[in-house]
């Protein structure tokens, strides 16, 4: 008697419960995660929070006390803030790009990392978003930087690319925190499922009563599908809006066409690093390897490496045009980066982001984990001081040679900038124990999906 | 009286609630109280001026104080004065300061027992000094500065009734060896005025005439009027200095002669020789100086001097074909041993020349008995207290612990003297050791009067009620005096000081004289003087050096701090140095040479050592200074003053800076007379650094052109843009091969205006050829507009809050890639090119910093100001980022609540915003000075008329550098100067921000070059 065939996997997956042994393990494994933080996972959330606070005092002193216990001196007006501002959105762009347009590309491989990724977008837009604030002389007055109707008859600057920038980090703030829920609903029904106490009531209410039948599923994916089609206009268009803060003034340095590709190419790089630097240690204490296996970080690191070039590409055209304007001021500032009072962080940048993510062109170094991480954090470093060297190293010689500055940051904007990267950890770990950190369903749909080519294949 | 309008009224209210609004929640609510009874000359918000005279240094320059509901808010200048015509420079406009200052002594005070300052009566006060003057009788001394004429006839009779030893005029930088050289030359002592308008020729010998004196504003006028190449192409005047750096005075030359220090005298008479060689002079006067040129051959002196021999020749044959030419007599710095020689060769070379009676006048001795200052009276005073002669000093308007060396022994001399007194209004280094302290008013709450020469009688009046319990020093002497009895009051007039003047006065229209500020003749012509028998006898020759080291130690003269009495003035702390650039320290300035012997760089602490003392300070390497010479700043080292000593860093006992003085010898001329340049020093690395508040970063403008500069030639060929005329070369012809270039130079172009209907559009014009970064513009920009004065830290932190800045830059620069090179690398001996821009917001009419703003708090106005609305910006400070020429301030913190200190808020300018914390701010053109000149102008139904507002820069520039106007008038004067088809230029032009400021180019006149 042969037994009838099996129906195609896909629809399999929507029309059945499935209580196969292996998804039960992918709900235990992942759902682990969320269990009862060990002394470890305390220590370092108290840490992160009290930088956290720390930072928040810092940022009130500064406030009360006037900007000028920041770093900054004339001519010199936007340094670490600034800087860290970029910095971060950078970071938010891997979540889009893995979530929207990977999802577009129906590249299977991003199932395991998305929900990371879309948590870090979310929280990376939450960090860099502040720094604009932080940044501002008048930080009390911020909301006049909105269009929003008043008696004095005040309005906003349209053309000011300051103002670009706080409709282009809104709308993304806005887009990646509804995809980022869109995608957690149905691992919130699964979390509520198995969920006690209070747990049970925040699922509950964050799960919109997903049953996970067909009708939800099938809004759910074009949701989803819809969403990614919104958002991915929003990769490019999100870093070339930051880009334009720079490349529409008149400073040598800043003024060059190049820089919304160079931009958009450097926030994925750095994006991707940072998904990376987090997720290696993640998968590692939380016992992931299943889920999140090395194939997904080769294929990072061949990201990375594309990536790289791209912005090494964009690092020689800007000398190459500089040279080739002719300009004085434009030629001198290149110059005067790479061998003036800047070089450090200049050969910085240039080796971490263009040279060491070379070895990626060899498989033992994208396979060996241990290289993957330490290239991804010399990258996070490398783009810090990308953001670094193009706004204080061009801000600090300009037209006029008399009064060319020399910027060092202070301990406040020191510590606010770790206050940014605890602020971000603070909002990971709490993540890591209140939503599944691997997007269940899908991986899930992947498993089946591989299983049914696995019976296929046996045919 | 004008009646307060709706308009007038509803300002008022604005500006008081504004002012609730600004001082926020957390502070009290100031009301605005009006007058129960209105002072008749008072109306709220209109000005009043009085017309007083500078008292910051012997050149008396006329006042017009400003006041604003009864409080004198800032100095301009007296424009009926003969003296300096409208213009003030920086000290003058510092000066009201003064007034408000936090050092102010509140009340007279004397020391107790436990050596403590504890405040007293005045009557008590008067009684303790009557009855130690009693005491002291013939041991009774005044040391002051220079009394006007009134006050020091009645100080004189005063001495003169109570008994007293007498009195001595100390004045540190007193041109005492100028007086007895003209004694010795002309048989008259007194001081000759020189005239430059008329001049065709000046040779400066290290006089610092453009720094301090003697009569800075106005020979910088005359200087001006000499050269200006528009009224007389080609038939401009040229300067040559002479001196062992390149000075500010010598910055503005067209040829700096880098001679050693002391030798002027020497040089002047080679120079007359090569003169009388190539023909100069009347015969009698050839024939009387020609026994005495023969020793002074240019080849022999060549050595002596360091200029060689071609030099001194090209000059006297210049001097000889100049039609006026004149010479300057050497200047404090250089004042030698033998400085009276000195002085009275320049005056031989100038009779030779036949200047004397021309440019140079000698005026007739001052009356008999009016006693000048005197150093060696002053020494002898010392001495006296030395010995304990002097049983009772009282110090007025003389601060000698300071100004005096270490080595003429006054500190140890004060010591022995029982009692000091002192009249100082704020405490000094000499006041801090008085046992009584009885302040006099400043002299914006005095009356007094000044005659600094012949034929200009000024005035001094109160302008405000004195703000402490302060008495005029006369007065007080006066009180003193009928305190020790009938008899001794007898002898005195009865009535007050204001009484006197007004009594000395009394051969003139006294109110009309106080509304005018004086009396002021036309200058009486000087008659051409014979020389004296003796003239020729002079013992010309090197200078006598103390001490073995391997550098003459010069003390630099600072335009600025002058003897260090400006040294307690925040602003000209602020205002960095017009050379070096450097704000707020000392700095030893040595050759590049030098410094490379010596292995340090800029900011390596040196160690000077001379026989009478030593001291460290950093080095400041640069090239415009001789191998053999070390220059130290005079102004710093104080250690008393908020501002003047070290209280910045919560040391208020310890000195800011050095104070070069300490390690002069007390050495003097061969009258008498005060000898600054007086010994060598060693040099050593101390191996210690300390960073130099060097305001400037760079003095090399790789080719930008923000300042530049026209050959003679070019302008003559009436071509600015010929490859080789300005020394742009090939790059100059590229960028104006464009066809743009009339285009962008026109400052008003009414096709692309864009607010037709405005019937102004202001715009500014810089004449770069009159501009000699004397920083007066600077300083009346600080004390208009309310900027904030931010002291050494921030200053090394490049935080200055300046709104107008003066750039120097030592020619067209290089393009040396990203190699740092060394500060003034390009200063050389010979022609000088060095250009000074001052730099302020450019009023670009397609401003950079308008569109990045993305509230609108800067924006375009109808008139064409770059307009700034302080309450509107949040502080992105991204229109800084994107200003070309770096001209925005941001403000760090409140300013408001530190800046000022003390009274010093009375002082600010109600016309204009204290901006608060976190805001950016620039020059506004003097906004508020166009909008009450349109106020008026509404009233009268008109439009503003050209020359009716002008900035505060414009006002108080000494040579008339800067024109403000109407840009939209074409017969107004700023279109006039701006139309230059040669010299005219926007900076940096390029980017396209068409700025409302055109620069005029400096003119490059060269060195004489031999005829063909």
């Amino acid at each position: 008697m042969t037994p009838p065939p099996p129906p195609p996997a896909s629809v399999a997956a929507m029309i059945r419960p499935m209580p196969a042994p292996a998804d039960s393990r992918a709900n235990r494994d992942i759902l682990a995660v969320m269990g009862r933080p060990t002394i470890g996972y305390v220590a370092l959330l108290a840490l992160v929070v009290s930088t956290v606070g720390w930072a928040l005092g810092t940022f009130v002193y500064q406030t009360y006390v006037g900007l000028g216990v920041a770093g900054y001196s004339h001519p010199i007006f936007w340094g670490v803030y600034i800087v860290t501002f970029v910095f971060w959105v950078g970071i938010a762009h891997a979540g889009t790009l893995i979530s929207a347009i990977l999802y577009l590309f129906r590249a299977k491989w991003r199932n395991a990392i998305n929900r990371s990724a879309e948590a870090m977008t979310v929280f990376a837009v939450a960090t860099a978003g502040l720094f604009p604030l932080i940044h501002l002389g008048r930080v009390f007055k911020f909301y006049w930087l909105l269009p929003y109707p008043n008696q004095r008859a005040l309005w906003v600057n349209f053309k000011s690319p300051l103002l670009w920038d706080v409709f282009a980090i809104s709308t993304y703030a806005t887009i990646s925190i509804v995809f980022f829920y869109v995608g957690l609903v149905p691992d919130l029904a699964i979390a509520r499922d198995r969920a006690t106490g209070w747990r049970k009531v925040l699922y509950s209410i964050l799960a919109l009563g997903w049953q996970g039948t067909t009708k939800q599923w099938k809004a759910h994916n074009r949701t989803v599908l819809h969403l990614s089609g919104l958002a991915t206009p929003l990769v490019l268009s999100v870093h070339s809006v930051v880009s334009w803060d720079f490349a529409s003034s008149i400073v040598p340095g800043w003024h060059a066409t190049i820089f919304a590709p160079y931009f958009v190419a450097g926030a994925i790089f750095s994006g991707f690093a940072m998904v990376l630097t987090v997720m290696i240690p993640v998968r590692r204490i939380y016992g992931l390897e299943r889920y999140i296996t090395d194939y997904h970080f080769e294929n990072m690191s061949r990201f990375i490496l594309l990536t790289s070039l791209i912005v090494g590409y964009a690092y020689a055209t800007e000398y190459f045009v500089a040279w080739y304007s002719g300009v004085e001021p434009e030629r001198t500032a290149f110059w005067l980066r790479a061998f003036g009072s800047y070089w450090i962080s200049t050969w910085i940048m240039i080796s971490c982001n263009a040279f060491f993510p070379q070895v990626f062109w060899f498989k033992r170094a994208r396979t060996h984990i241990p290289t993957v991480f330490v290239v991804s954090v010399l990258v996070n470093i490398g783009m810090w001081f990308e953001r670094y060297v193009i706004i204080v190293g061009s801000l600090s010689r300009e037209y006029n040679p008399a009064v060319w500055g020399q910027y060092t940051p202070s301990w406040v904007e020191l510590s606010i900038l770790a206050g940014s990267f605890a602020w971000f950890s603070m909002f990971f770990l709490i993540f890591l124990k209140l939503f599944p950190v691997i997007a269940i369903n899908e991986v899930k749909e992947l498993e089946i999906h591989e299983r049914a080519h696995a019976n296929g294949g046996a045919h | 009286m004008p009646e307060i309008d709706r308009r007038e009224f509803l300002k008022l209210v604005g500006a008081s609630a504004g002012a609730a609004a600004a001082a926020g929640c957390s502070e009290p609510v100031e009301k605005l109280i009006p007058y129960v009874i209105q002072p008749e000359e008072i109306t709220p918000g209109i000005p009043v001026y009085y017309a007083s005279t500078c008292q910051e240094c012997p050149a008396g320059c006329g006042l017009l104080v400003k006041t604003r509901e009864g409080r004198p808010i800032k100095l301009e200048g007296n424009p009926s004065h003969p003296i300096n015509r409208g213009s003030l420079c920086a000290r003058g406009q510092a000066a009201i300061g003064r007034t408000y200052h936090p050092d102010r002594y509140p009340g007279p005070q004397r020391r107790n027992q436990a050596g403590q300052l504890e405040p007293v009566s005045w009557d008590e006060a008067i009684r303790l000094l009557a009855r130690k003057v009693q005491e002291a009788g013939p041991g009774t001394w005044l040391l002051s500065g220079e009394p006007g004429p009134t006050a020091g006839r009645w100080i004189d009779r005063w001495l003169t009734a109570v008994g007293a030893g007498g009195r001595v005029v100390h004045e540190p930088f007193a041109p005492e060896a100028v007086r007895e050289a003209t004694s010795a030359v002309f048989g008259v002592a007194s001081e000759p005025l020189f005239d430059l308008s008329d001049t065709d020729l000046v040779l400066d010998f290290a006089s610092d005439f453009l720094e301090i004196g003697p009569s800075p504003v106005e020979h910088g006028r005359q200087l001006a009027a000499a050269r200006d190449v528009a009224a007389a192409r080609g038939r401009t005047a040229r300067l040559v200095s002479v001196g062992p750096r390149l000075s500010m005075t010598a910055s503005n030359a067209d040829e700096w002669v880098s001679a050693r220090p002391g030798s002027e005298g020497l040089l002047a008479l080679a120079v007359a020789r090569a003169a009388l060689d190539a023909g100069a002079g009347s015969p009698e006067a050839r024939q009387a100086l020609a026994g005495l040129l023969e020793h002074f051959a240019p080849e022999r002196v060549a050595g002596q001097t360091g200029v060689d021999a071609a030099t001194i020749v090209r000059l006297g044959r210049a001097a000889a074909r100049a039609r006026h030419a004149v010479a300057l007599p050497p200047g404090v710095s250089v004042t030698a041993r033998r400085a009276k020689a000195s002085a009275a060769a320049v005056l031989l070379l100038n009779h030779l020349l036949g200047a004397v009676g021309r440019s140079v006048r000698i005026p007739p001795a001052p009356a008999e008995g009016r006693r000048r200052p005197s150093y060696r009276e002053t020494l002898a005073l010392v001495d006296a207290m030395k010995s304990s002669k002097v049983k009772l000093l009282l110090v007025a308007d003389a601060n000698p612990l300071y100004s005096l060396p270490v080595a003429s022994g006054f500190a140890a001399a004060l010591e022995k003297v029982p009692f000091v007194v002192s009249f100082a209004s704020a405490a000094d280094e000499t006041s801090a050791r008085a046992h009584l302290i009885l302040p006099d008013h400043t002299p914006l709450e005095s009356w007094g009067d000044a005659a600094p020469r012949l034929g200009v009688r000024s005035l001094l009046q109160p302008t405000v009620r004195p703000l402490h319990d302060t008495r005029a020093f006369v007065d007080t002497l006066l009180d003193v005096g009928r305190a020790m009895g009938s008899e001794v009051a007898a002898k005195l007039p009865p009535g007050s000081f204001r009484n006197l003047l007004e009594e000395a006065w009394a051969d003139t229209d006294w109110r009309t004289a106080l509304a005018g500020g004086g009396v002021f003749e036309g200058a009486s012509p000087a008659p051409s003087l014979p020389l004296t028998p003796g003239a020729t006898r002079l013992e010309v020759a090197e200078p006598l050096l103390e001490g073995d080291g391997e550098w003459v130690l010069l003390p630099v003269t600072s335009g600025l701090l002058y003897d260090g009495r400006g040294a307690n003035l925040p602003w000209l702390q602020e205002v960095p140095d017009p050379v070096t650039k450097v704000a707020w320290q000392s700095w030893a300035e040595i050759s590049h040479a030098t410094a490379g012997r010596l292995g340090v760089e800029l900011g390596d602490v040196l160690a000077v050592e001379t026989p009478a003392g030593r001291l460290e300070v950093p080095a400041f390497p640069r090239g415009g200074i001789r191998d053999d010479v070390i220059g130290v700043p005079i102004g710093q080292g104080h250690t008393v003053g908020r501002y003047a000593s070290d209280a910045e860093h919560g040391r208020p006992d310890a000195p800011r800076g050095v104070n070069v003085i300490q390690v002069l010898p007390a050495a003097t001329d061969e009258a008498g007379g005060r000898a600054w340049l007086a010994a060598r020093a060693r040099v050593q690395k101390t191996g210690r650094f300390q960073r130099v508040a060097v305001v400037q970063t760079s003095q090399n403008q790789r080719k930008r052109r923000l300042g530049e500069a026209v050959s003679l030639a070019a302008l003559a060929a009436g071509d600015a843009h010929a490859p080789a005329a300005n020394g742009h070369g090939e790059a100059a012809a590229e960028t104006h091969g464009d066809g743009h270039e009339h285009e962008l130079l026109k400052p008003y172009d009414a096709a692309k205006d864009s607010a037709p209907d405005s019937p102004y559009r202001w715009g500014m014009a810089i004449d770069l050829d009159r501009c000699t970064s004397c920083n007066a513009c600077v300083v009346a920009c600080y004390v208009e507009n309310n900027v904030p004065v931010v002291g050494e830290t921030r200053t090394l932190q490049a935080r200055q809050m300046s709104w107008l800045r003066l750039e120097r830059w030592v020619g067209d620069g290089d393009l040396e890639g990203g190699r740092k090179l060394p500060i003034g690398a390009k200063e050389a001996p010979g022609a000088v090119d060095v250009r000074h821009t001052p730099q302020l917001c450019q009023h670009c009419g397609a401003a950079p910093c308008e569109p990045v703003c993305p509230v609108l708090a800067t924006y375009h106005t109808p008139e064409g100001l770059n307009g700034m609305i302080y309450n509107r910006c949040v502080g992105t400070r991204y229109c800084s980022n994107n200003c070309p020429y770096k001209v925005r301030r941001f403000s760090y913190f409140d300013y408001s609540r530190e800046n000022w200190p003390g009274l010093l808020s009375l002082m600010l300018n109600p016309d204009v915003t204290v901006r608060g914390q976190g805001v950016m701010e620039k020059c506004t053109f003097c906004v508020q000075r166009i909008a009450a000149a349109r106020h008026t102008a509404t009233l009268e139904g008109r439009t503003i008329r050209d020359g009716e507002v002008t900035t505060a820069c414009a006002q108080a520039c000494p040579t008339q550098a800067i024109t403000f106007g109407n840009l939209k008038d074409e017969k107004s004067r700023v279109v006039q100067a701006s139309h230059d088809p040669v010299r005219s230029y926007h900076a940096l032009h390029e980017l396209n921000t068409r700025p409302a400021i055109t620069y005029l180019a400096k003119v490059k006149r060269g060195v004489f070059e031999e005829e063909a």
